[in-house]
């Protein structure tokens, strides 16, 4: 039972940026933009989080400025996909390419790898957290992960049910018709790779700032992939991804569980886990309804007028 | 001038036409591309000199000191053929429309498979090398063996599939190393160094690996398949109009199958070429780098093997010349990284002119 109980209560924090990144990524892909970038976005939220919380102090801040970076280079990434019509797969690949240089050189000069600092601490509830089996796991976790759930209401909400949600489900699933109704391709996938990029970034910084509390050059170890895999397994809907990240903490919560309740297995069969478990559901969910769930635009640019 | 229809279409600012051009001349694309090399590496040298390094540094590192130096050009040679193969690999991939992210996981396997057959010496001395390449390539064909069945039987995507392998043949190596393959004598883990024969050797004479030749060749292979070979043309049909090639009764399946089973063999022996000719051993991060080099190198040389081998010579260039900053003027290597990636965004940039023209409206 307390295997159970201190596996489960960690859970959320391996959770979250599995959300928050599959979220973005989502935002992003159902305005028609693909983004292979993730990893590249999650390492730049990162190693700003880690970056900004050594110098200006505040952990708080460092989230937001993280978020903010992350969707300032996703700009450059909008202006190859949107403006430049570069294909999206190599445009993806190069931002992560470009992101692992850039996060390294950066933290290198500035002197901010490997060095530990405060972050974000949990909040204390008193003595809710020590209500048997649940306690822990709903009132012993830090702030960002009660904001994960309040981001997924708010944005599953401005998606479904307001005009600037309709603009960029029209531009994801058929740019042509909502161009001819007078909305701009171009302006909201603009905004939705910002906002999306902006998401990814956080879950990047929540890892260096709330989780291990330091920044370690290219810490976001592939689960930026793994989010993109998550989409997919969500069929591109906010509350399956929320379930997939929910899955994918349990399986990435249970590594370092295995080796501290003694069992022998292999330490890098352990890690593996997620990968394989990544492909696992990827095979699944190939297996399930004939329709994928993509929005009809995803990965094809946007030419007015194509046609002669 | 270039033939182009005029598809008008109205850009964010009214003043623009934009319109879409359907083809351009060869030397005309050329240009366009050049320049955009050009561009990128006028970004990278700004960004260097931003770092500390003199104006009149760069020239000297990036180009006289690589090629008056015989020690730097076998260095250059020495990194080249690894990432033509790898390019190689990309540049197959992407002529059967499959995405092969995997290059970095085949590259792993290619070469544990190369050091399998030197640990526990298999085959005749005289053999050995030849062996250990022919088994990195199966080695590297079964790591992309997965992604392809799912994608073609179950449609699950590709760059997804072969990228997480990546990682779980990272995980798979560390294991190795860790544990049965550790160094008997240093306990370090890499595997034990080959032995003389296990490696790639010099030219008899000559100073430089047997190794770039070894990229020629597949080269000039590569070449002869797609220029020649039946293989080759029906690839060309199957890219530019799969349903087609299907409803004449070509087997696509059959052919996507085939190029992503050889583009896993080319990174299995790229694998094996940067094991047998510049560690040999197997080390933790012998791999690093290959993989995203590879599909960049395949992208900007848009799958031509001649460009593959001139871009990958431009990308060695700057790792050795990355090697000297690093150590004479403390930039670190990730700043080559950096420029790679600008490079390459430049270079992809310049693409959106050949198929767009912007023309003023009066």
């Amino acid at each position: 039972m307390d295997f159970f109980v201190n596996w489960v209560s960690v859970v959320p924090q391996f959770a979250v940026p599995f959300a928050l990144a599959t979220l973005g990524l989502i935002i992003c892909e159902r305005s028609g933009v693909l983004n292979l970038g993730a990893e590249g976005f999650m390492l730049v939220g990162a190693m700003i989080g880690a970056g900004a919380t050594l110098v200006t102090g505040s952990p708080h801040l460092s989230l937001v400025l993280a978020a903010l970076s992350a969707g300032t280079l996703s700009l450059l990434f909008g202006f190859l996909v949107i403006t430049l019509r570069v294909n999206q797969v190599i445009s993806g690949l190069t931002m992560v390419f470009f992101a692992q240089g850039f996060t390294t050189l950066v933290s290198t000069k500035m002197n901010w790898t490997n060095k530990a600092f405060e972050g974000i601490g949990k909040i204390d509830f008193g003595p809710l957290a020590d209500i048997p089996l649940v306690g822990r796991l709903l009132f012993d976790q830090d702030i960002v992960v009660y904001i994960t759930i309040l981001i997924f209401i708010v944005v599953a909400f401005a998606f479904e049910r307001t005009e600037q949600g309709l603009r960029i489900r029209a531009v994801g699933e058929n740019p042509e018709a909502a161009d001819a109704a007078g909305v701009s391709v171009v302006m909201n996938r603009y905004f939705a790779v910002f906002i999306g990029c902006m998401l990814v970034g956080l879950a990047g910084a929540y890892m260096s700032v709330v989780v291990s509390k330091i920044w370690v050059d290219g810490m976001s170890g592939g689960r930026g992939w793994i989010a993109i895999a998550l989409v997919i397994f969500a069929r591109w809907r906010f509350w399956p991804a929320l379930a997939g990240a929910a899955l994918f903490g349990c399986v990435e919560a249970l590594i370092p569980r295995i080796a501290a309740v003694g069992l022998q297995v292999p330490q890098y069969f352990v890690l593996m886990l997620p990968y394989v478990a990544t492909l696992t559901v990827m095979v699944w969910a190939s297996l399930g309804k004939n329709s994928s769930g993509a929005p009809g635009a995803l990965g094809k640019p946007f030419v007015r007028e194509e046609r002669n | 001038m270039v033939e182009s229809t005029v598809k008008n279409q109205r850009n964010l600012f009214q003043r623009f036409n934009l319109e879409v051009r359907d083809h351009m001349l060869a030397w005309q694309q050329a240009v366009l591309i050049f320049g955009g090399l050009l561009l990128g590496l006028f970004l990278s040298a700004l960004m260097l000199v931003v770092a500390g390094v003199g104006v009149s540094d760069l020239l000297n590192e990036f180009i006289i000191s690589i090629f008056t130096s015989s020690r730097n050009i076998n260095a250059v040679l020495l990194l080249s053929a690894p990432l033509v193969i790898v390019g190689l690999s990309a540049a197959i991939g992407f002529k059967a429309r499959f995405w092969n992210i995997g290059i970095e996981g085949q590259v792993i396997f290619g070469a544990i498979g190369a050091t399998l057959i030197a640990n526990y010496d298999i085959g005749p001395d005289g053999f050995r090398v030849l062996l250990m390449g022919l088994v990195a390539a199966l080695f590297g064909m079964a790591w992309i063996a997965l992604p392809m069945v799912l994608r073609l039987k179950l449609q699950v995507n590709e760059i997804i599939s072969t990228l997480l392998l990546n990682y779980i043949a990272f995980n798979f190596l560390l294991h190795l190393l860790f544990g049965s393959w550790k160094d008997p004598i240093t306990s370090f883990p890499n595997s034990k160094i080959y032995d003389q024969f296990e490696r790639l050797p010099k030219l008899a004479g000559l100073d430089f690996n047997v190794s770039i030749l070894l990229a020629l060749a597949l080269v000039i292979i590569f070449v002869w398949v797609l220029a020649v070979s039946r293989f080759g043309f029906v690839l060309k049909f199957v890219y530019s109009n799969s349903k087609m090639a299907k409803s004449i009764g070509i087997n696509v399946g059959v052919l996507v199958a085939c190029a992503a089973l050889a583009s896993g063999a080319l990174s299995g022996i790229a694998g094996f070429t940067i094991s047998a000719s510049i560690d040999s051993r197997l080390t933790q991060s012998f791999f690093v780098g290959y993989g995203f080099l590879g599909i960049l190198i395949g992208f900007l040389a848009r799958n031509n093997p001649l460009l593959v081998v001139l871009f990958s010579v431009m990308m060695a260039i700057l790792m050795v010349a990355g090697q000297t900053l690093q150590v004479f003027y403390q930039i670190p290597f990730s700043m080559i990284q950096l420029i790679q990636a600008t490079i390459v965004i430049c270079v992809a940039a310049s693409e959106f002119f050949i198929h767009h023209r912007i023309r003023l409206v009066k």
